[in-house]
């Protein structure tokens, strides 16, 4: 069915586009939607030893109707990963117009303790990495004219949580790397802009956990309910498309509004 | 299919500030994505010019002469788009004034000017909300989209009625979507950076030059981004502030085009 006159803006028909951490829920359905919109995209990894969780995202895309998209297993907080994941999309797919980051590494302890190793753990995994990438994608756009870079990451990014406060450091740097990021790169065509979930119904949030913290935070959620991965896909679409073309810097939450309480 | 889910087909959609500038770049959108609409301002030729592109696109438009500051008129105007079309899916508060106003030095500003402004760009989106939500409540359903500034998050020299009427629409959003969440009624504000709508603006803002990105908005980039607002597509954003600026708020601690160390 051909596409309303308005919606073309949103259409990623000819474009290629690279997912990072595409076996984790999220990234399978940033991955899902970008080939819907029409663009060819190439699956990467955050970690190793996870070659059957991104053959499932493969799977998912080839349903969608991207028939096969290439993979990469690889560790997103090495820089060489990083990089050849940025030249394989280019090579395999013949550009690099979009990239999405779904890279996450929970992490809940009390500050005494947190030890040093777990410091460069979280550090690496949840922002080092998201660092690393911008730059290897960056320096491919810089070089093909531009692009757009979303960067997936939740509300931890815009207030504190207890017990979290490592991790949330961690996503608020993300945050504001992207504030910098946006102006450095405003007049060189390349667009990027952070998608912060709320809390995830994923397999290992402590929001899933049964006790007092989870009965407690659902009845406190605006919508009584945790966020599904498959409802990041709308705003993912919209921040990576040209209807966005004059959106840089910016957050996008979805929470259901539960920013609005504090 | 992802782009189903920002199709428009058949919604209503209420849009203050029709005649002219981002109200009528939406309206044409809207129409462009299968919407009818409710255009409401107070200028009757502006909006018959917005009613004739939207009824070229195939889609019907009720013309509705509205002074968003008054409540009554405003009920009126929700009253007759009730009765237009049954439903009422989209309110987009976008009725403004006074960005001409800048640079006014504060004795000059009237009582007037003052009330005038605020109730046209923040008592307006208050009486138009209260006057589509029950409705809404009634329905399970509905999305309503207020436009606010990016001087709703930053001051201005010599800006006051503006900064102000505009800083209390992203507290209106809040307040409404928290209410509302649990009606399944999401309630956002589009917050728009710098759009001239003439020469004089052109000049004050310097063509732009001073925007990250290098251009001023322009009317029709904002309407992709109330369509997504408007469609299910949207529906986990809840009280949210979408940024549409070219990254002006991104920045702002040092001018625009200069960098510490090597040059930008």
């Amino acid at each position: 069915m051909a596409l309303p006159e308005g919606l073309k803006d949103f259409s990623l028909a000819g474009k290629s586009a690279l997912v990072i951490g595409a076996e984790h829920p999220v990234g399978r359905v940033a991955a899902v939607t970008l080939a819907e919109a029409g663009a060819k995209v190439l699956l990467a990894s955050q970690e190793p030893g996870t070659e059957e969780a991104l053959k499932a995202t493969a799977q998912a895309v080839t349903a969608a109707g991207r028939k096969n998209p290439p993979t990469q297993v690889m560790t997103a907080a090495v820089r060489a990963d990083l990089a050849a994941a940025a030249d394989l999309t280019v090579r395999k797919l013949g550009g690099l117009d979009i990239a999405v980051t779904a890279l996450d590494t929970p992490f809940y302890a009390p500050v005494e303790a947190t030890d040093d190793a777990a410091f460069d753990r979280v550090m690496d995994d949840n922002f080092k990495s998201v660092w690393l990438a911008c730059q290897e994608i960056g320096r491919v756009m810089l070089g093909r004219g531009g692009g757009s870079i979303v960067n997936i990451a939740n509300v931890m990014a815009e207030r504190g949580v207890p017990n979290a406060a490592l991790y949330c450091a961690a996503k608020g740097a993300v945050r504001n790397l992207i504030r910098a990021l946006a102006l450095e790169w405003a007049r060189k065509s390349i667009r990027i802009n952070i998608l912060e979930c709320g809390w995830l119904d994923e397999e290992g949030s402590p929001a899933l956990e049964p006790g007092d913290f989870s009965d407690k935070l659902v009845k406190y959620l605006p919508y009584r309910r945790l966020l599904k991965p498959e409802e990041i896909a709308g705003a993912l679409l919209y921040l990576v498309s040209p209807a966005a073309s004059f959106v840089t810097g910016t957050s996008v939450a979805l929470d259901g509004g539960l920013l609005c309480r504090v | 299919m992802i782009l189903d889910n920002f199709k428009l087909d058949g919604k209503t959609v209420i849009i203050t500030g029709a005649g002219r500038g981002l109200g009528r770049a939406m309206a044409i959108r809207f129409a462009d994505c299968g919407a009818d609409i409710v255009a409401a301002s107070r200028t009757v030729a502006q909006l018959e010019e917005t009613a004739a592109e939207v009824r070229k696109r195939g889609r019907k438009c009720l013309v509705v002469p509205t002074d968003v500051a008054r409540s009554d008129q405003v009920n009126a105007m929700a009253v007759a788009a009730f009765k237009e079309f049954g439903q009422v899916d989209v309110l987009i508060n976008n009725a403004g004034i006074g960005e001409d106003s800048f640079g006014k030095p504060i004795e000059e500003i009237t009582d007037d000017e003052w009330h005038r402004g605020i109730d046209t760009n923040l008592s307006s989106q208050f009486y138009a909300a209260r006057a589509v939500l029950p409705q809404m409540v009634a329905r399970k359903r509905g999305k309503i989209i207020n436009v606010a500034s990016g001087y709703g998050l930053r001051g201005g020299k010599h800006n006051y009625m503006y900064a102000c009427s505009k800083g209390a629409i992203l507290q209106l959003t809040r307040s409404l979507a928290l209410t509302y969440a649990e009606h399944n009624i999401q309630t956002n504000c589009i917050v728009p950076g710098i759009f001239p709508h003439n020469e004089a603006m052109m000049r004050f803002f310097k063509g732009g030059k001073f925007i990250p990105i290098g251009r001023p908005g322009q009317d029709e980039d904002v309407g992709p981004l109330a369509v997504f607002l408007a469609s299910d597509a949207s529906n986990h954003i809840n009280g949210e502030l979408l940024i549409i600026d070219g990254g002006g708020l991104a920045g702002g601690i040092t001018p625009t085009g200069v960098a510490p160390g090597n040059p930008a």
